[in-house]
C-alpha cells in the first residue's frame, strides 16, 4: 500500500507540488521565525561578548526599581575608580560614560540619526581592551576641542565627515564644535556596532560635555591573571558605596541576553502566530483537495476494495501518501524558510529597524518543529478525507457517474455541528475579548482558538449557504456574458461543498485582513479625535533617537521669544503614596516631568481641585483624577516620589486635572525633576506660538531649531499625520504576513479549479464540441473562480467586520472610544478578491481551453 | 463506388480523406483516401466494426479532427483552410451534434441545452423554427428541469433538439442510441427520422446497430478505412447480409 501511496502522488506531480506548496509556505514561516529569532540571539550573544571581552568586571550605579531595558543607571562618582584599582588582585580599573543623545552633524549640515539604536557619547581609554574601542583612522581625540566618530559613521557615504574638519556636536549640554581627529571600530575584529552611532572625546572633555563633571556612568574592570574572579568580586564590593554595584562579565551577558530575550521572545512569537494562521489556512486547502482527487479515484478504490483491500488499508494509503506530502514540504520549507529569514531581517531592517549581522542558525529545535508541522498538519487534514475513503464500497466504483454531482450531506447534521461549533467559538472569542485574565498569553491563547474554532463553523456551515448566496452574488455575470456567464455562476454553485472549502481559506484571510483594517482604522480615528482635543500647542517637537532633546531647545525658544515652549520627560518612577487611612501602595509609573505653571497653554489639562498658579515647584504633585480615585488621594496629600537615581523627594498632591494629560497621570515640575533624574532630556517639546502667521512662527522655531539638527518640527496636522503613519507602517506589516495566508487561498483556488476542470472534462469537451471558442471557455472558468472568491471575500468581510467591531469595542476606551469601518478600503478587498478568483483561474482556464476536444469526448 | 452528387446537393462531403495516426512504422491508416458525399434532406447511417473508422470519419467529417490529406467540406466551406477558431465556429453555426453519452450540460436546464449554440453565437435563432423543434420532442413540459431530472431518452431527445435548433447544414450522431434501451432507441430514431422528412434536415449518423442504421435512407459501409459498401433504403435483413459478407 505504501507503494500505492507513492505512485499515485508520481502519477499527478503537479497536483502533489501545488498540494504541497500551501503547506512549504507555512513551514517556510515557521522555520523563518525561529531563524530570525535564533540569529538575532546569537548576533546580540556576540555582541555582548565582544562588549566584555578583556573586561571581567562592570561597576555601576543601581537601579533602585525597574530593570536597564527601561531606565538608565544612576552614574557614580569617578573617584571611585582609584578605590577599585587599589584593591589587590585588580588589574585596571577604568571609568567610562556612555550616554545617549550625542549627535554629530556632518559637513553638510545633516544630524547622523538612527531609528533605535543609540547615538551616544562616550569617551576613550588607553586600554583598547577594557573600552572596546579600536582606533581605525587617524588618532585619538585630546583636550577639549577635539573628538573621534565611529568607523561606520565615518565611512558611510551619505555622511561627509573628514579628518582634520570642525563639525558640530549636539551634546546634553548644548551643541557644540569638535575637531575630528579619527574614527574607531567598537569591537574587533568585528564591528559590533549594531546600527549604534557614537562620538568619542577624551575622559574630562567626555564627563565635562555629556554632564557628568566627576562622574563616570560605568567602571570597566580587569583582573589580574589567575584571579579568583567570585572572590575577588566580592573585595570590590567592600569599596563601592550603597546604591554601586559590582557584576561580573557573565552576570552581564546574561543580563544583556535577558533584555534583549524581552523583545525577541515576542518578535518571534508573533512570526510564530502568523505561520500558524498560514499553516491553519493551508490545512483546509489539503483536506479540500484530498477530498476532490479522492473522489475521483472512486473506481481506483473501489477495486482495490474488490480485490482485497481492507478499509484500513485504504485508509493507511491515504494517510501514508499525506505523509510523504508533509515531509517533502517540511524540506523544502526548511530550505525556504532559510531564505525567509533573510527576507524578515531585510524587511524590519528596511522599515528602519537595526538588526545585527549574523549567521542564520539551523537549530535541531527548528528542524523538528518543521518535521512536525509539516507532517502534523498535513496528516490532520487528510484524516477527514482518509475516513471517507475508507468507507468507500467495492461496488462503487462499478455503478455509474464517478464523481462530478457529489451529494453533500447539507441536512440537519452539518447544521446541528456547526451551530454547536459556532456557539463555542463566539463564546471563546467573547470570553477572550471581555473576559478578565492574568496576563496576555491566557487571553490571545483563548482569542486563538475561539477564532479557529469560528472559523471551522463556518467551514462547516458555509456549504448550506453556499448555493444560494454563490448564485446571488454571481448574478450579474449573466447580464454582462450570457451564456459565459450562465455557466460560470452554475458551476460556482454546482457543488457548495467544494465551493465553501475552496472559499474558505479566502475567508479566514480577508476575514483577518478585515479585522485589522477596522481595529486600525478606530485605533487611528480615536486617536486622531483625542489628539485633536488633547493640547492646544501649534507646534511639537520631537526626535527620532530614544534619547531625547536637550532641555537647552525649550529655553532657547523662550528666549527667542516665540512664544510659550513645554518640554515633556517622561520618567520612570516609584511612587509610594503615604494617605493615612489606606496602607502605603506602591505603584511603578510614569512620571512627566514639564513647566507645570505654563502647561495648560499647550494641552487642554481642565483642572478641577486646587490650581496651577502658584503651584509649588519644588514640592507640587499634579495628578489625574483618575488616578487621584484609585490611589485614594485627595489635595494636600503626601506622596514619596523614588526616582532610578536613587533620589527620593516628598511631594504633595497641589492639583487635580481632569483633562488630558496626554501622555501622562502624574506631573511634577521639571525644576524640581532636573534635580533627581539621572539624565534630563525632553521627550518631546511643545510650543503655544505668539506669533500669528504660522508660515513666520515656523521660520522662528526653525531658526532655533538650527542647533539641534536632530529635531523635527511638526505642525498640529503633521504631528497627527506621522503618528498615523507609524500605525500605518505596523498595520503594512501586519498585511504583508497576513497576505501569506491569502497567497495560501490563491493557491487553493489553482488547485481545486485545476481538480474541477480536469473533472469536468467531457463537459468541456461537449461545449468545445457544439462551438464554445476557447476565449469563451477561458472568461467561464475564470469568473467562475471570481465568483467562488467573492463569496468567500463577503463571508470574510462580514465575519472580520464583526470580529473587528468587537475588537474595537473590547480595547479600552482611553484607546479606541471610536470605532470605526473604513468602508471604502472594505469594498476595495471585495474588488481585489474578484480579481484574484481571475488571477487564480488563468492556469486552470488556459489548461482548459487548450484541452483536446477529441480526447475530452472520448474521456471515460 | 460511391456516387459523386452534383455539389449543390451536397451537406457534406469528403474528397480523397485520408487520415493518418503516428508515423513511420508505427502509422495507422485510420481513413484511407475517403470519397462520400452526403446529400441534403437525407439520412446516412455510417456503418462498420470496432477500429473500421467510422467515427474518426464523423469527426473529421463534424471539424472536431482534421484530415492528413484530401478535403473535406460542409457546404462549400473547406475546413482544412480553416483556422482552429473558425472551425469551432463553423461547429456551431453549421453542425449538429449528438453523442452517445454525456450530451448536456448538467448545469443548464433543457431548454438552456437546447439553446446553447445560439446563446454561444449571441443569437436568438429562429423562434418559429425552435418552437416547432420544442413541439417535435414531446418535452415542452420538462423545459425547465436538468439533465439530471430527464430520462435518458429524454436526455437524448433534447441533445437532438439541441442540434436541430440551430438548422445546421449537416448534423452528426455518433451511437445516438447505444446508451438507452429497445423502446426509447426507437423513439429517438423516430425524432430523427421525422427531422429529415418533416424539417428536411440532414443527418449522418454512426452506429454499429443493423436496426438503427434501418431508420436511414443509406447506409456506408466501412472497413479499415475504406468504404467498402453501401445501400439504400437498407432494412435490417439486408444490412446483417452485408455485415456478415463484409465481415467473412
Amino acid at each position: 500500500m505504501l507503494r500505492l501511496g507513492i505512485k499515485s502522488l508520481l502519477a499527478h506531480k503537479v497536483r502533489f507540488a501545488l498540494t504541497a506548496s500551501t503547506i512549504v509556505i507555512g513551514v517556510a514561516f515557521v522555520v523563518a521565525s525561529f531563524v530570525t529569532a535564533d540569529s538575532l540571539r546569537s548576533g546580540f550573544d556576540q555582541l555582548a561578548r565582544d562588549i566584555n571581552t578583556g573586561t571581567d568586571y562592570t561597576v555601576r550605579g543601581e537601579l533602585p526599581f525597574g530593570d536597564l531595558t527601561e531606565a538608565v543607571a544612576p552614574a557614580v562618582p569617578a573617584d571611585l575608580v582609584d578605590d577599585i584599582a587599589a584593591v589587590d588582585g585588580v588589574e585596571i580599573a577604568k571609568g567610562s560614560l556612555f550616554v545617549d543623545g550625542v549627535i554629530p552633524v556632518d559637513g553638510s549640515g545633516e544630524a547622523v540619526t538612527t531609528f533605535g539604536p543609540p547615538v551616544a557619547g562616550t569617551n576613550w581609554l588607553e586600554d583598547e581592551s577594557l573600552s572596546q574601542f579600536y582606533l581605525m583612522e587617524g588618532r585619538w581625540p585630546v583636550g577639549g576641542s577635539e573628538f573621534a566618530i565611529d568607523i561606520t559613521t565615518f565611512t558611510d557615504d551619505s555622511y561627509d565627515f573628514e579628518l582634520g574638519g570642525t563639525y558640530q556636536v549636539v551634546t546634553p549640554t548644548g551643541p557644540r564644535e569638535f575637531t575630528l581627529t579619527g574614527a574607531a571600530q567598537f569591537g574587533f575584529p568585528e564591528n559590533a556596532g549594531v546600527g549604534a552611532i557614537f562620538s568619542l572625546f577624551s575622559t574630562a572633555t567626555a564627563q565635562e560635555v555629556l554632564g557628568f563633571p566627576g562622574e563616570f556612568t560605568v567602571i570597566s574592570v580587569r583582573a589580574e591573571a589567575g584571579a579568583d574572579i567570585a572572590e575577588l568580586q566580592a573585595r570590590i564590593e567592600a569599596v563601592l558605596p550603597d546604591g554601586v554595584e559590582v557584576i561580573t562579565a557573565a552576570d552581564s551577558e546574561e543580563e544583556f541576553s535577558d533584555a534583549t530575550e524581552t523583545f525577541i521572545g515576542p518578535f518571534q512569537t508573533i512570526l510564530l502566530v502568523f505561520a500558524f494562521i498560514v499553516l491553519f489556512v493551508s490545512m483546509f486547502i489539503i483536506s479540500n483537495t484530498f477530498n476532490i482527487v479522492l473522489g475521483q479515484r472512486v473506481r481506483e478504490l473501489s477495486l482495490l476494495r474488490a480485490v482485497g483491500a481492507t478499509p484500513q488499508q485504504v485508509r493507511r494509503s491515504v494517510l501514508t501518501e499525506s505523509a510523504i506530502i508533509g515531509v517533502v514540504a517540511s524540506v523544502a520549507g526548511l530550505g525556504l524558510g532559510m531564505l525567509g529569514a533573510l527576507g524578515i531581517k531585510a524587511l524590519f531592517n528596511a522599515l528602519g529597524a537595526s538588526l545585527p549581522e549574523g549567521s542564520l542558525p539551523l537549530t535541531l529545535r527548528t528542524v523538528l518543529w518543521a518535521v512536525a508541522v509539516g507532517v502534523g498538519f498535513t496528516v490532520l487534514a487528510s484524516l477527514v478525507p482518509a475516513i471517507k475513503a475508507s468507507r468507500i464500497s467495492p461496488v462503487a466504483g462499478l455503478s455509474e457517474g464517478t464523481t462530478s454531482e457529489e451529494r453533500a450531506s447539507l441536512g440537519w447534521k452539518r447544521l446541528a455541528s456547526g451551530g454547536v461549533l459556532l456557539a463555542i467559538g463566539l463564546v471563546l472569542t467573547g470570553l477572550g475579548l471581555f473576559g478578565s485574565f492574568d496576563g496576555a498569553t491566557p487571553q490571545l491563547s483563548t482569542l486563538g482558538a475561539g477564532a479557529a474554532i469560528t472559523f471551522v463553523a463556518v467551514a462547516v456551515l458555509s456549504p448550506l449557504a453556499a448555493r444560494t448566496v454563490v448564485s446571488l452574488l454571481a448574478r450579474p455575470l449573466e447580464w454582462i456574458m450570457p451564456i459565459s456567464g450562465r455557466l460560470a455562476r452554475a458551476n460556482a454553485a454546482r457543488n457548495p461543498r467544494r465551493t465553501s472549502a475552496t472559499a474558505v481559506a479566502l475567508t479566514i484571510g480577508l476575514a483577518l485582513v478585515t479585522m485589522v483594517s477596522i481595529v486600525g482604522q478606530s485605533l487611528k480615528v480615536s486617536f486622531g479625535e483625542r489628539l485633536a482635543s488633547a493640547f492646544t500647542a501649534d507646534f511639537i517637537v520631537t526626535v527620532d533617537t530614544q534619547a531625547g532633546l536637550p532641555q537647552t531647545l525649550s529655553r532657547d525658544i523662550r528666549a527667542a521669544d516665540i512664544g510659550t515652549p513645554v518640554g515633556f520627560d517622561f520618567d520612570l518612577v516609584q511612587i509610594e503614596t503615604l494617605s493615612t487611612e489606606a496602607q502605603t501602595a506602591v505603584v511603578q509609573t510614569t512620571l512627566t516631568a514639564a513647566r507645570i505653571s505654563d502647561l495648560d497653554a499647550v494641552i487642554n489639562i481642565d483642572v478641577t481641585e486646587g490650581t496651577l498658579d502658584g503651584f509649588d515647584p519644588q514640592s507640587g504633585l499634579l495628578i489625574h483624577s483618575d488616578v487621584a480615585g484609585d490611589e485614594g488621594l485627595a489635595l494636600g496629600d503626601q506622596v514619596d516620589l523614588t526616582f532610578v537615581s536613587g533620589d527620593r523627594v516628598t511631594v504633595d498632591v497641589a492639583a487635580i486635572f481632569e483633562g488630558s494629560g496626554f501622555w501622562s497621570n502624574w506631573f511634577i515640575d521639571s525644576a524640581l525633576h532636573e534635580q533627581v533624574a539621572t539624565t534630563a532630556f525632553d521627550d518631546v517639546v511643545m510650543v503655544q506660538s505668539a506669533i500669528d502667521d504660522p508660515e513666520a512662527a515656523r521660520a522662528s522655531i526653525d531658526e532655533v531649531l538650527d542647533g539641534y539638527p536632530q529635531a523635527v518640527l511638526e505642525d498640529r496636522q503633521e504631528f497627527q499625520e506621522s503618528i498615523e503613519s507609524n500605525l500605518n507602517t505596523v498595520l503594512v506589516l501586519v498585511n504583508v504576513f497576513l497576505g501569506f495566508a491569502l497567497l495560501i487561498a490563491l493557491v487553493g483556488i489553482v488547485n481545486t479549479l485545476t481538480l474541477s476542470v480536469f473533472e469536468r472534462i467531457r463537459e468541456i469537451g461537449l461545449l468545445r464540441a457544439v462551438g464554445m471558442t476557447r476565449r469563451q471557455m477561458r472568461r467561464m472558468i475564470r469568473w467562475e473562480a471570481a465568483a467562488v472568491s467573492l463569496y468567500g471575500a463577503v463571508v470574510g468581510v462580514v465575519l472580520g467586520g464583526a470580529f473587528g467591531l468587537a475588537t474595537s469595542a473590547a480595547i479600552p476606551d482611553d484607546i479606541i472610544d471610536t470605532v470605526s469601518v473604513p468602508a471604502a478600503q472594505l469594498v476595495f478587498f471585495l474588488v481585489l478578491s474578484v480579481a484574484f478568483g481571475l488571477i487564480a483561474a488563468l492556469f486552470p482556464a488556459f489548461r482548459a481551453s487548450r484541452m483536446n476536444v477529441l480526447d475530452a469526448i472520448a474521456d471515460e | 463506388m460511391s456516387v459523386a452528387a452534383p455539389p449543390t446537393h451536397a451537406a457534406a462531403r469528403a474528397v480523397a480523406a485520408t487520415k493518418i495516426y503516428g508515423s513511420g512504422d508505427t502509422a495507422v491508416r485510420a481513413l484511407d483516401a475517403i470519397d462520400v458525399t452526403f446529400e441534403q434532406g437525407q439520412f446516412t447511417a455510417i456503418m462498420g466494426p470496432s477500429g473500421s473508422g467510422k467515427s474518426t470519419l464523423m469527426h473529421c467529417m463534424a471539424g472536431l479532427d482534421r484530415v492528413t490529406e484530401g478535403q473535406v467540406l460542409i457546404g462549400e466551406t473547406d475546413l482544412s483552410t480553416l483556422s482552429e477558431r473558425d472551425l469551432t465556429l463553423l461547429r456551431r453555426d453549421n453542425v449538429g451534434f449528438v453523442f452517445q453519452a454525456f450530451n448536456l450540460v448538467p448545469t443548464l436546464t433543457a431548454i438552456e441545452n437546447i439553446m446553447l449554440p445560439m446563446d454561444l453565437a449571441g443569437s436568438k435563432g429562429d423562434t418559429d423554427w425552435i418552437d416547432e423543434v420544442v413541439g417535435a420532442t414531446g418535452l415542452a413540459d420538462r423545459l425547465k428541469h436538468r439533465p439530471s431530472e430527464l430520462s435518458g431518452g429524454q436526455q437524448q431527445r433534447v441533445a437532438v433538439a439541441r442540434a436541430l435548433a440551430g438548422q445546421p447544414q449537416v448534423i452528426f450522431a455518433d451511437e445516438p442510441t447505444g446508451n438507452v434501451d429497445l423502446n426509447t432507441g426507437a423513439e429517438i430514431l423516430g425524432f430523427m427520422r421525422n427531422a429529415v422528412d418533416e424539417m428536411g434536415q440532414t443527418i449522418v449518423m454512426v452506429t454499429h446497430d443493423a436496426v438503427a442504421a434501418s431508420y436511414a435512407d443509406r447506409a456506408v459501409f466501412l472497413v479499415d478505412g475504406k468504404i467498402v459498401d453501401e445501400l439504400a433504403d437498407p432494412t435490417p435483413e439486408r444490412i446483417r447480409a452485408h455485415m456478415n459478407q463484409l465481415g467473412a
